[in-house]
């Protein structure tokens, strides 16, 4: 019986099938939001209002001839695409929605989640730079130059932001920092600058506009994804969006409350609360243009990070002093 | 420098209608002069070869079926045809007309032909147009303006 | 490391083909060469076969966004060397269509670059609100992109009181939007951030490498046809010629916008000042032996067209200089020291339209710098021998 509802969590819920269907859900929702801000129309035909759009394409993508090119890493340009939709697959366990049992540990939730959660969210823009140079094409090896130039700008500023929160709880487990605000909803406040930057970063993390430098199409045609097509490019496409929802869950635990009551109503805040989030991500991508990539850097340094360590200093005074 | 200064404008859009139209499934109408596909009358046709010879895409072409009954055929090309309507301003009897269509695209370059028999027809010509029978061979031939069409 | 970057034949920033290969050392570029050529149509060639008439709807087929400019030009010079003037009416609806086209030109300018610097959003609502435009140029003239509205001695369509009055009323939008739009651009950090201090080109290195148009006055040098060498109706009209100093991207941007303003007005007045009568008189069809070179202000700057008459209805030459050509040589020096991330924003904002700039190639020896004639059977018999080359090896490596 065990065997069975491991089978089944692994599998269907919150396993492979959930996670397909939730990150194409979310992706229709964001090119619909982005659409709609735009004063266009968005996915309208594959199924009703477009839902369907993005499987249509994931199953393309899948049917589409995969091309690897012959100077490239073969085992590295076949593995990558895989591996990075593993890890981001992980990733997901790891939100605390399906702990049916919240007070007991287990394999998805226990003391430093949140540390593996960040670390499992880094490893994708690993992947996008050794897929990149594992291509051996010339827009691509500017493509993965490019992650990691991104990289080492927003990364630490992510970090701190989402690390302020877990020590205003005094907790390194996801769970027990949602419902440390839970009890105490007014601290939400205190961490909106925190807010900000890790909504900032994350936009950067998934590589969408103003941060869409790796595969900015009017200079470096598809950048890190030049070389990858069929099903690579699916996985890959699928990868971002999973990316899209674990960040987004991340940031909806930490800095919106969690997602308190139970299994269904639960599933319910975790759904409004990532589409919030995911609705922020397309505004922010709506309402920018591409920058150029010395000046993430810059922009990550100047601004960031500052706005992250002040937040960080005030949470530890504040924890110090008043709590 | 404003931050975020487009976003009041994104959202205003947020529940607006889309500005675009959801083009097969329904169109927008065209303008009541709209250059699309010539056509022919053919029983206006007196055969002055006006359109044939300033046709900038040479789409027109008019051959002699039968001289002793004046039968005439007249193919337009419509894979070479520009839309420039000149043929329109070039008639000097009207013969010739734009209709409104805009979806004319076909699997094959030879399913755009369209062809018309006739026998020529007598009208009296314009005053303003001198005699078109003799066009082909006239130094000086009709004006390609009609100040006339141009007004309507 | 320094390795080449391909920018064309094919490329999501190029809509036409054209190759840009920059060197690059990192993320900055070195070098940058340019090669035309991808996209020659023969037009002059095919305008010594053509009458005067037919050669206006080959002309306006010279380019797709400023077609008029390119009739309008070829129309002035053949009506000097046939010796008839446009009536007033006409001449009006003539620069009418010109300015409107310009609007509509500037426009969709403004979304391309907001579309290069990956501000989509910019994009799809400055296009949005050309769509005003192109229905105003649609109602007008029975098409879109191809007006041919322009014909020997004046124009073919003549406009009523309730299109003038429609063209009015959708002013008000247009003057609206163009507002908010030079609010934005001006404001939004990221895409200033894009803009500003990108390819630089000082006033002296505009003069000498005879930049035209916006790029040439966004670097402070007030040159515009319109003024300098009135032609037509625009003696009598009253507008600025619109400059900036920053010489940057951003100053092309600026001039741009407040171009359309300048624009609307001159539409305005061409609308409240419209005169009654003909708006044609009729054209004879040959011309007498002679030459005349016409220019006119082409949205993105000065187009020169040369017609020689030989007395029969043909002409024996046309020489087209369309405005891209002028501004190449500008653009390629801005491209050296920048980003790889400008090279969209600094080619896109000569407002490049590269089959325009297409003519006829004359290939120069090298050694002797004597020119070379090459025939069609040469250049067949050339592209069979490297056919069969690489056929024959297997895994060849293409260079760049």
């Amino acid at each position: 019986m065990s065997a069975l509802k491991t089978l089944l969590y692994v599998f269907v819920y919150p396993g492979l099938v959930f996670m397909f269907v939730y990150s194409t859900f979310c992706e229709w929702f964001d090119r619909k939001v982005y659409a709609r801000l735009q004063n266009r129309m968005g996915p309208t035909h594959t199924g009703r209002w477009g839902l369907l759009q993005p499987v249509a394409d994931f199953f393309k993508l899948m049917a589409k001839e995969d091309i690897v090119p012959e100077k490239a890493d073969k085992t590295m340009f076949t593995l990558l695409p895989i591996f990075g939709l593993a890890v981001v697959a992980t990733a997901m366990l790891l939100l605390p929605v399906w702990h049916f049992n919240p007070a007991a540990g287990g394999f998805n939730s226990f003391s430093g989640d949140i540390i593996v959660l960040l670390y499992l969210l880094s490893l994708p823009t690993i992947i996008f730079f050794l897929a990149a140079w594992s291509s051996t094409n010339v827009f691509s090896t500017v493509g993965g130059t490019r992650v990691l130039t991104m990289f080492f700008g927003y990364e630490v500023p992510l970090f701190l932001a989402v690390l302020s929160p877990a020590l205003l709880a005094g907790s390194w487990r996801l769970a027990e920092i949602a419902r440390f605000f839970q009890a105490k909803p007014v601290l939400l406040l205190v961490n909106l600058p925190g807010f900000i930057v890790a909504v900032i970063c994350v936009q950067a993390k998934l590589e969408r506009t103003p941060f869409d430098i790796p595969h900015a199409e009017t200079e470096i045609v598809g950048g890190t994804f030049t070389e990858f097509s069929g099903k690579k490019l699916a996985f890959f496409r699928l990868m971002t969006d999973v990316e899209m929802v674990v960040s987004s869950g991340l940031l909806a635990t930490v800095f919106l409350g969690g997602f308190p009551g139970g299994l269904v109503l639960g599933f319910l805040q975790f759904i409004v609360k990532t589409l919030f989030v995911i609705f922020l991500l397309s505004l922010l991508r709506a309402a920018t243009s591409r920058i150029r990539v010395d000046q993430v850097v810059s922009f990550a340094w100047g601004y960031l990070a500052p706005l992250a360590v002040v937040q960080l200093f005030f949470v530890i005074l504040l924890k110090g002093f008043v709590l | 420098m404003r931050i975020a200064g487009f976003v009041p404008e994104l959202l205003r859009h947020l529940f607006k209608k889309p500005a675009t139209v959801d083009y097969p499934f329904r169109k927008l109408e065209v303008p009541k002069d709209f250059r699309g596909t010539p056509f022919l009358h053919p029983e206006t046709c007196i055969v002055c070869r006006a359109c044939e010879r300033d046709c900038p895409a040479e789409a027109i072409e008019i051959v002699e079926v039968n001289a002793a009954e004046k039968r005439f055929k007249m193919t337009i090309h419509n894979d070479r045809c520009v839309h420039c309507a000149q043929c329109v301003d070039s008639c000097p009897t009207d013969a010739m007309e734009m209709d409104d269509k805009f979806e004319i695209s076909a699997f094959s370059r030879w399913d755009l032909k369209e062809e018309w028999e006739y026998v020529r027809a007598v009208v009296k010509p314009k005053p303003a147009a001198p005699a078109p029978q003799a066009a082909p061979a006239a130094p000086v031939s009709p004006s390609p303006v009609k100040p006339s069409e141009s007004e309507t | 490391m320094k390795f080449q970057i391909p920018i064309g034949p094919q490329h999501p920033a190029l809509k036409e083909p054209i190759s840009l290969r920059m060197t690059v050392e990192g993320e900055v570029i070195r070098d940058a060469d340019l090669r035309l050529g991808y996209n020659h149509r023969g037009i002059e060639k095919l305008a010594e076969e053509r009458t005067y008439l037919q050669n206006i709807y080959l002309t306006e087929r010279i380019c797709g966004i400023c077609s008029h400019s390119h009739t309008t030009c070829f129309v002035q010079g053949v009506e000097a060397l046939l010796e008839v003037v446009a009536p007033r009416r006409g001449q009006f609806l003539r620069y009418l269509v010109a300015e409107l086209e310009r609007v509509h030109s500037h426009l969709l300018w403004l979304g391309v670059a907001g579309h290069e610097a990956g501000f989509d959003s910019f994009f799809m609502y400055t296009w949005r609100d050309r769509e005003v435009v192109m229905d105003i140029l649609e109602m007008i003239s029975g098409n879109r992109v191809h007006y041919a509205i322009n014909t020997l001695g004046g124009v073919r369509r003549d406009i009523d009181e309730a299109l003038r009055t429609k063209i009015l009323d959708s002013l008000g939008i247009l003057r609206a939007r163009t507002d908010y739009y030079f609010k934005l651009g001006a404001n939004e950090p990221s895409f200033v951030g894009r803009l500003a201090g990108v390819g630089r080109l000082s006033k002296e290195d505009a003069l000498a490498l005879c930049a035209v148009g916006p790029t040439a006055r966004a670097s402070g040098v007030a040159h515009d046809v319109r003024r300098d060498d009135p032609y037509g109706i625009y003696g009598e009209i009253p507008f600025e010629v619109c400059t900036a100093d920053s010489c940057d991207v951003l100053g092309r941007t600026v001039v741009r916008i407040k171009e359309l303003g300048q624009s609307y007005n001159i539409i305005e007045y061409l609308l409240r000042n419209l005169p009654d009568g003909p708006v044609a008189v009729k054209a004879p069809r040959r011309a007498k032996p002679g030459e005349v070179v016409s220019r006119d202000e082409a949205p993105r700057g000065e187009n020169i067209h040369y017609i020689k008459a030989n007395g029969s209805d043909k002409p024996e030459r046309l020489k087209v200089r369309a405005p891209t050509l002028a501004n190449y040589a500008a653009t390629l020096a801005r491209l050296k020291n920048g980003f790889i991330a400008d090279i969209p924003l600094i080619f896109a904002a000569i407002d490049p339209c590269i089959c325009c700039a297409e003519r006829t190639v004359e290939l120069i020896d090298g050694r002797s710098g004597r020119p070379t004639v090459v025939r069609w059977s040469d250049l067949r018999r050339r592209a069979a021998r490297r056919a069969g080359r690489v056929s024959k090896k297997r895994n060849v490596e293409c260079p760049l």
